[in-house]
């Protein structure tokens, strides 16, 4: 069933000063034929330049690059069943919705009949209906989105490329349109590769996520597991919020170890696969924490509210790093100044692979 | 991706396109070091004597050859009174053309009234009109009204399209020009001249230097109406060449144009290099 | 009387009409008037001796376009044929400035961004050296005896010097020669102000390069390309410096009859006819371009 295949992809450039960077660096990533898989990364980690060599537009130095077993490296970005939702929307100013939409059967000589069909449908998709006479500038920025998004499937592509399509939007619509473009990838059945640097928008659609760093994979896992379970520090701190501990494991004791930062404060950790003596880096969301009456003592040092909840940043007693901490708003909350325990279960501590 | 082949043979075309350009030039500049009188084509040794005969220094040495030495000592006093009245007319033209354009681009810039629209497109036409039309235009107008035709007809008539020339450039200067600052010099007390003076034109002054150049490029340059509206006694230098060039070609053209040439270069580089600079 | 005034007068409308007094009276004068002096010399007869009688006379256009009466006045298809022509070589000059322009203003808008500012200050050269000069350079070239035909015979690709001077083909290179400046810069604006995921989109849908090129690429810079082509036509048409240096009795065009008319033949108001019908032809390009540019606005 894989789809799409890219092995040991390497591309460098050159920068003006004359110096080499590795824009991907040994890029292996297997997608399957009806997966929604988000390329995440900050700017600059090589998620765009593997986008680009996957349409077309940027070769490979090595490494090679399959669509259903076919190497796709000798074909030009015309000839390649594949499809990009470009993040300006490159919507032709020129031509009319309906005339952008039907552009690929236009060059692929379909007929006007057969081609209109399509347009109609391919426009009832994304929920555009009747919109084929306008104009692309008489047209909102989310309208313009969902007809670069038609224009895109018209050709019923066997994988679909979208280069951060959501950035230009505004906060409600981009909520919807995440919804809406995972309903429509599982309702087309085929693949969706979506680059961005949005962990939430990643985290909202996608099958799986493979967060990207200096033109290597950092990790790859389904929502639930990079967020739980990253791999290293570089996920843990670029998905969600996080408080980081740095301890050493003290004694063992069944299922659970007792860590001890350097200030001293005292972790319980999942015991599994450490051993006494090792220095860790433990992993907790702002959410895993909850007050209580005993645990690691400390004091709000600001409280930010957020709507239905409160962000605490609490400073431990036992110094070391401030400790951010999601708590229920309400009219026993703790004010800045409070003393206060944080307690957490510790199986939600999650220890790094590798620091 | 390139597509190496095509990226070739387009990079072939464009240098092809500029030796198109400048090869014509470059001819000029040889055949000006030839001394073949008799036939210029043909290539005989190099020699500075044309531009020797320009400057009126070289009678002895040509007195030998084929052509008479007065010929020149003649054309060279009518080239320096042409060029004399050429940077006359320039000068002149340059001035109140600046003064004209700036004035009224200031005007539709900053004000809104009800011609403005007019005022704008109107402001297109003396640099579209064909110069013949025009040339021919003021001819007439002159000559009826029983103006004499001398410097001053000459340089009317580079007034009425360079206005529009100078015009174009300083309202694009202005284009880019935050109004915020004309409001907090109003808003501080200023009248609307002061503010004029001391606020719009310092930040002008690049588009008016700018528009100025060109007038000043252009008016030098321009034949076609100069030699409608100039007296038998005003020519300027392109007209003064033009008429040398439809007599016969000579080869004391060729210096004379490899300096037209030559003084072009340097001045189209002082620009842009001004320009360059006032940008970074 | 003296106070309502003053209200009107206020500041500011002192500053504008100040500022905008010079232009108004300048090219009222000189620029307005001319032009309605020609159309008025235009109707008007001409004198025995040069200059005009002051009597409404149609026959001037008569002559041009047919209605001569054939006594005083003789319809002689030459001036059609020289209008034509004036025509077909502003088009073609149009034409070919564009397909020499086009492909380096491409070739330009891809180059390092130091190349590119080295290229443009080569293309806008020429246009601040001296016109007469360029075009006396292929007075040199053309000649019979000159380097274009020395070189030919000298590889021996033919015997006899080529006829190229003094003929249309010399008129239009000419004016292409000229024009050349005026046609790349609209059209390198156009080229370097195109979105290049445009292309990119193209390709992706599975458009190739030529299809690339008509369906997206052309259509997207025709704004510049009508720019340029409008820019270079008004000037073509009423030429008489080029046709006068390199164009023999085969290439004159109208702008040579209109200098004809003043400066030798001295019949003022046929003159005066024959620019009108250049204005005529440069005001319908120009709202004609205005019209479209309008059109694709909306």
């Amino acid at each position: 069933m894989a789809s799409l295949e890219i092995r040991a992809a390497r591309r460098h450039f050159v920068t003006p000063e004359g110096g080499r960077v590795a824009a991907l660096d040994g890029i292996d990533l297997t997608v399957g034929a009806n997966e929604f898989v988000t390329l995440l990364g900050p700017s600059g980690c090589g998620k765009t330049t593997l986008l680009r060599a996957i349409s077309g537009f940027e070769a490979l130095d090595s490494g090679s690059i399959r669509l259903d077993g076919t190497d796709l490296a000798a074909l030009p970005p015309f000839k390649r069943p594949v499809n990009t939702v470009f993040q300006s929307y490159a919507l032709f100013s020129h031509m009319s919705v309906a005339r952008n939409v039907g552009y690929a059967l236009e060059v692929r000589g379909v007929d006007r009949k057969a081609r209109e069909a399509a347009v109609e449908s391919a426009l009832a998709k994304v929920g555009l209906t009747g919109m084929g006479g306008r104009r692309p500038n008489q047209l909102s920025g989310g309208q313009r989105q969902r007809v670069a998004l038609a224009r895109s499937i018209v050709a019923e592509p066997r994988l679909l490329l979208l280069d951060e399509p959501l950035s230009a939007l505004d906060r409600n619509l981009r909520q919807q349109m995440q919804i809406e473009l995972k309903t429509l990838q599982s309702r087309l059945g085929i693949a969706f590769v979506f680059v961005t640097h949005d962990q939430e928008e990643a985290l909202t659609m996608s099958d799986r996520i493979v967060v990207m760093r200096a033109g290597r994979i950092e990790q790859i896992g389904t929502p639930r597991e990079i967020y739980r379970h990253p791999r290293t520090r570089f996920v843990a701190e670029f998905i969600g919020e996080t408080n980081l501990f740095h301890a050493t494991v003290d004694r063992i004791e069944g299922a659970q170890a007792l860590a001890r930062t350097a200030q001293g404060v005292e972790m319980l950790l999942p015991a599994t696969g450490l051993r006494r003596g090792q220095a860790v880096t433990a992993v907790l969301r702002p959410a895993d924490f909850s007050l209580a009456d005993q645990g690691i003592a400390g004091r709000v040092t600001r409280a930010v509210y957020l709507g239905s909840d409160l962000q605490l940043y609490v400073q431990p007693d036992a110094g070391g790093e401030e400790i951010r901490v999601t708590a229920r708003d309400g009219a026993n909350a703790p004010a800045t100044g409070a003393a206060v325990h944080l307690s957490y279960a510790p199986e939600a501590a999650h220890v790094l692979e590798a620091a | 991706m390139r597509n190496p082949i095509g990226w070739a043979s387009l990079t072939l075309f464009s240098l092809g396109f500029f030796a198109f350009i400048y090869a014509p030039l470059f001819v000029i500049i040889g055949y000006s070091f030839n001394s073949n009188p008799v036939n210029m084509m043909v290539w005989d040794h190099f020699t500075l004597d044309w531009y020797r005969g320009l400057f009126g220094l070289a009678r002895e040495q040509l007195s030998g050859s084929v052509m008479p030495a007065s010929g020149y000592v003649e054309s060279t006093g009518h080239m320096l009174a042409a060029l004399r009245n050429s940077l006359m007319v320039a000068s002149i033209t340059t001035v109140i053309s600046t003064v004209i354009g700036t004035a009224t681009a200031i005007a539709l810039s900053r004000f809104r009234f009800r011609l403005k629209g007019f005022y704008s497109g109107f402001l297109m036409l003396p640099m579209m009109m064909p110069d013949i039309v025009l040339g021919i235009g003021l001819l007439i107008f002159f000559v009826t009204i029983g103006m004499q035709l001398s410097m001053l007809t000459i340089i009317i008539g580079h007034c009425t399209f360079l206005s529009s020339y100078v015009f174009i450039i300083v309202q694009a200067r202005m284009a880019g020009l935050d109004p915020a600052l004309e409001e907090a010099s109003a808003d501080l007390g200023a009248s609307e001249w002061l503010t004029l003076r001391k606020v719009l034109l310092p930040q002008l002054a690049p588009g008016i230097l700018g528009g100025a150049l060109l007038a000043f490029v252009i008016s030098m340059d321009d034949l076609v109406i100069t030699y409608f509206v100039a007296g038998t006694d005003n020519t300027t230098l392109p007209v003064y060449i033009f008429g040398m060039i439809r007599r016969g070609v000579k080869p004391e053209i060729n210096a004379i144009a490899t300096l037209i040439i030559l003084a072009s270069v340097v001045i189209a580089a002082a620009g842009l290099w001004l320009r360059a600079r006032k940008t970074d | 009387m003296c106070w309502r005034l003053r209200k009107l007068m206020t500041r500011q409308n002192l500053v504008l009409t100040t500022l905008l007094a010079p232009v108004t009276l300048f090219l009222g004068v000189f620029f307005l008037l001319p032009l309605v002096i020609i159309g008025l010399f235009s109707i008007l007869s001409p004198g025995l001796y040069g200059g005009v009688e002051w009597s409404f006379y149609h026959w001037n256009y008569g002559r041009i376009f047919g209605w001569a009466d054939g006594i005083d006045e003789i319809f002689e298809p030459i001036y059609l044929q020289i209008l034509l022509r004036s025509l077909g070589f502003a088009a073609m000059t149009v034409v070919l400035s564009l397909l020499l322009c086009y492909p380096v203003a491409f070739w330009v808008s891809r180059l390092s961004p130091k190349t590119r500012l080295f290229f443009l200050f080569l293309v806008t050269l020429p246009f601040f050296s001296s016109l007469v000069v360029r075009l006396y350079a292929w007075l040199l070239i053309l000649k019979p005896s000159g380097l274009l035909n020395s070189a030919l015979m000298g590889i021996g690709v033919i015997s006899q010097p080529l006829e190229i001077l003094y003929t249309p083909a010399a008129v239009v290179l000419g004016m292409v020669y000229i024009m050349v400046p005026f046609m790349f810069l609209p059209l390198y604006s156009a080229v370097d102000n195109l979105d290049r995921a445009l292309i990119e989109a193209s390709m992706d849908l599975g458009a190739n390069r030529i299809q690339t090129f008509f369906k997206v690429i052309l259509p997207q810079t025709l704004p510049g390309i009508m720019g340029g082509a409008v820019i270079v036509f008004i000037p073509s048409v009423g030429n008489f410096i080029v046709p006068d240096l390199l164009g023999g009795a085969r290439g004159l065009m109208i702008g040579n009859l209109v200098e004809q008319q003043f400066l030798s033949a001295r019949n003022w108001p046929f003159g005066a006819a024959l620019s009108m019908i250049i204005m005529s032809v440069v005001l319908l390009v120009l709202l004609s371009s205005l019209g479209r540019a309008k059109k694709a606005g909306v």
